[in-house]
């Protein structure tokens, strides 16, 4: 839209070219010119603003509720590679969920990612309240440091799980070539069914507990210092004083943190692709990944989507609870 | 502007102690400096590797004259290609959002609308949904559309967690500046539109800029839809590193070099926004 084109110059010289309601006020003429005035500026602005509007939401609708809409379809027939036009049909429309709940390997799948997610996030959570403290006692030198803390979780998920490919591959990974020098030689990690997810939990929680650990350090300085002063002068110590002061502030920052944590496991992805693929067999197989196997490496797609529908319902449950405690956090600071 | 903290006890200490708590903050320093130095390890490794000759990568040799063999034979073997493609989906995915989404950040908030929270939630939802359920449909879909294998499919799919960052991130700014200045405006004439371009938008250019970066890093790292969604022509560099990763006999430093190089700009960026890189990270969830 041409800026300078609603820009009347004249109006800048005589004056409000719009009477305030204010301004108007005294005589009943005046009082109804400006009502009037006012109904009119309410429709304009809201075209206005509808206008602003409208193209965002057309396009977010086409990519995101169209989508939607068609995975939940898709879900209802028996889709796939061998044959695209014919199994565009509808007779049995539960049969994928059917299938679902008789099929081991995704009820494995789902326990799988309950362990990784339960674990993991646990952790990050602990590593994250650990480091969050200690850099928030130290110096100004140490706060400044607190931004290379945060390299794990801005860097692209792909170089993470390269970063712990390295790690990992005996060949090529200095953790193997030292623990052989001091003669403690390890296999794989990645390759032993038995520790493959913990491998995973390792380089998960690598790259996530910067995240716990900028959410705590943030609540950390809003604690006020009149409780903790007190308690200090009344011979607390500096346990007692976290531990019955500091952490309560912290609960609910800890709770959101977790949840978020967990919806994001979820989708745990590139970190499985790169060191695992899923394996040893199947012991690192998430459900996502599961998904995307059946969808894009055995091109069922009317199966890989039921299992997308299933995940979409338990995030959704998650995300409810994380809007509710998100809302609570909030009412806590406003009182 | 570092907060004071609670183990600095109450003022008018004894000289004594006081130089103890100074004693127990230069461990408190030196351990927090140790723990940095184990957590950047694995990252710093990789980045050493890059500079390694091919036939030294896995010597655990700290001193050694850096080169810049591996970065040459990534350029060889035309990873430049797919680097130029991820940077171009990344600003065309970014733009796109910015122009789409920060007029409807500005109007949800500064028009009470009977349904606006309605939409301000299927705006933050739309992060909490996970890619396969949106890439299934978008396979099909472009499938149909030849849409696969191309920048723009990209750029479109991006839009999904881009528009919803700008919607959410911008709707904050513009929240926090006053519509006084823009009435001033609406009374000397300007319509809402042209107050919103000369006023309201160069007042909230810090967080333009916080957010145009946000989106580039978030499109930048993305792997899972870029895997699915290109086969050869639109690869984009995170997917080209996997691709080397399956090639037998790929040198280690090379895929290092990779990595470096495509860790780069989100490392420069990511210090120009992390103060708002929370907020994009949990952008969906938390309302205040």
């Amino acid at each position: 839209m041409p800026p300078t084109a609603s820009l009347a110059p004249q109006a800048l010289d005589t004056g409000p070219a719009r009477p305030l309601p204010s301004q108007a006020r005294g005589k009943p003429a005046a009082a109804a010119a400006s009502r009037n005035w006012q109904r009119n500026w309410q429709r304009e602005s809201a075209r206005a603003y509808g206008l602003g509007l409208a193209p965002a939401l057309v396009v977010l609708a086409a990519i995101t509720l169209l989508p939607l809409v068609t995975l939940v379809v898709v879900s209802l027939t028996p889709l796939s590679l061998t044959d695209p036009a014919a199994t565009f049909h509808f007779e049995q429309p539960a049969g994928n969920y059917a299938q679902l709940l008789q099929d081991q390997r995704f009820v494995d799948s789902l326990w799988v990612q309950a362990k990784l997610s339960s674990v993991s996030v646990l952790l990050q959570l602990l590593v994250g309240l650990g480091l969050a403290l200690l850099l928030h006692s130290s110096s100004r030198v140490v706060a400044g440091l607190r931004t290379f803390f945060l390299i794990p979780m801005v860097l692209p998920p792909i170089v993470v799980a390269l970063v712990w490919k390295i790690i990992y591959t005996p060949d090529i990974s200095p953790m193997h070539a030292l623990l052989e020098q001091w003669g403690w030689p390890l296999r794989s990690l990645i390759a032993n069914p038995d520790t493959a997810l913990w491998a995973i939990v390792a380089a998960d929680v690598w790259q996530w507990f910067p995240f716990t650990m900028l959410m705590v350090l943030a609540q950390l300085q809003m604690v006020p210092r009149d409780p903790v002063d007190a308690a200090r002068i009344d011979g607390a110590n500096r346990w007692q004083v976290f531990v019955y002061i500091v952490l309560p502030y912290l609960q609910r920052t800890l709770v959101v943190c977790a949840l978020f944590r967990l919806i994001d496991s979820f989708k745990a992805f590139p970190l499985l692709y790169v060191l695992t693929n899923g394996g040893p067999g199947t012991v690192t197989e998430v459900t996502n990944f599961y998904g995307f196997i059946q969808a894009f490496n055995f091109s069922y797609w009317g199966y890989g989507s039921a299992i997308a529908v299933v995940m979409l319902a338990i995030i959704f449950v998650l995300s409810a609870l994380v809007s509710r405690l998100g809302r609570a956090k909030g009412d806590a600071h406003a009182r | 502007m570092h907060a004071e903290t609670w183990h600095h006890a109450a003022p008018a200490l004894p000289v004594w102690q006081r130089a103890v708590q100074g004693a127990q903050r230069h461990l408190l320093s030196t351990a927090a400096v140790v723990v940095l130095m184990v957590v950047l390890l694995p990252f710093l490794w990789m980045v050493q590797m890059a500079f390694r000759p091919a036939g030294d990568a896995l010597s655990l040799d700290l001193v050694f004259s850096p080169t810049l063999e591996a970065f040459a034979g990534l350029w060889q073997d035309n990873f430049a290609r797919s680097f130029g493609n991820s940077l171009l989906v990344s600003v065309l995915s970014t733009g796109l959002s910015l122009l789409l989404g920060v007029p409807a950040a500005y109007a949800l908030s500064r028009w009470r609308f009977k349904q606006r929270r309605q939409v301000a939630l299927w705006v933050l939802c739309t992060r909490m949904a996970p890619p396969i359920a949106f890439t299934i449909p978008f396979f099909l879909a472009f499938r149909w559309l030849g849409l696969l294998d191309s920048v723009w499919g990209l750029v479109l799919v991006y839009l999904t967690f881009n528009l919803a960052i700008v919607i959410w991130m911008m709707q904050g700014f513009f929240e926090a500046i006053p519509t006084a200045l823009e009435e001033a405006a609406w009374m000397d004439g300007c319509s809402i539109w042209s107050a919103f371009w000369h006023v309201t938008l160069p007042l909230t250019r810090p967080g333009l800029v916080a957010t145009a970066v946000l989106c580039f890093i978030f499109s930048w790292s993305d792997f899972f839809f870029a895997l699915i969604l290109t086969r050869t022509q639109a690869v984009t560099a995170p997917v080209a590193i996997v691709n080397f990763l399956q090639y037998d006999g790929w040198e280690w430093t090379k895929i290092a070099a990779a990595g470096t190089l495509v860790m780069l700009p989100v490392l420069l960026f990511t210090v120009l926004v992390r103060k708002y890189l929370v907020h994009g990270l949990t952008a969906g969830g938390v309302k205040d």
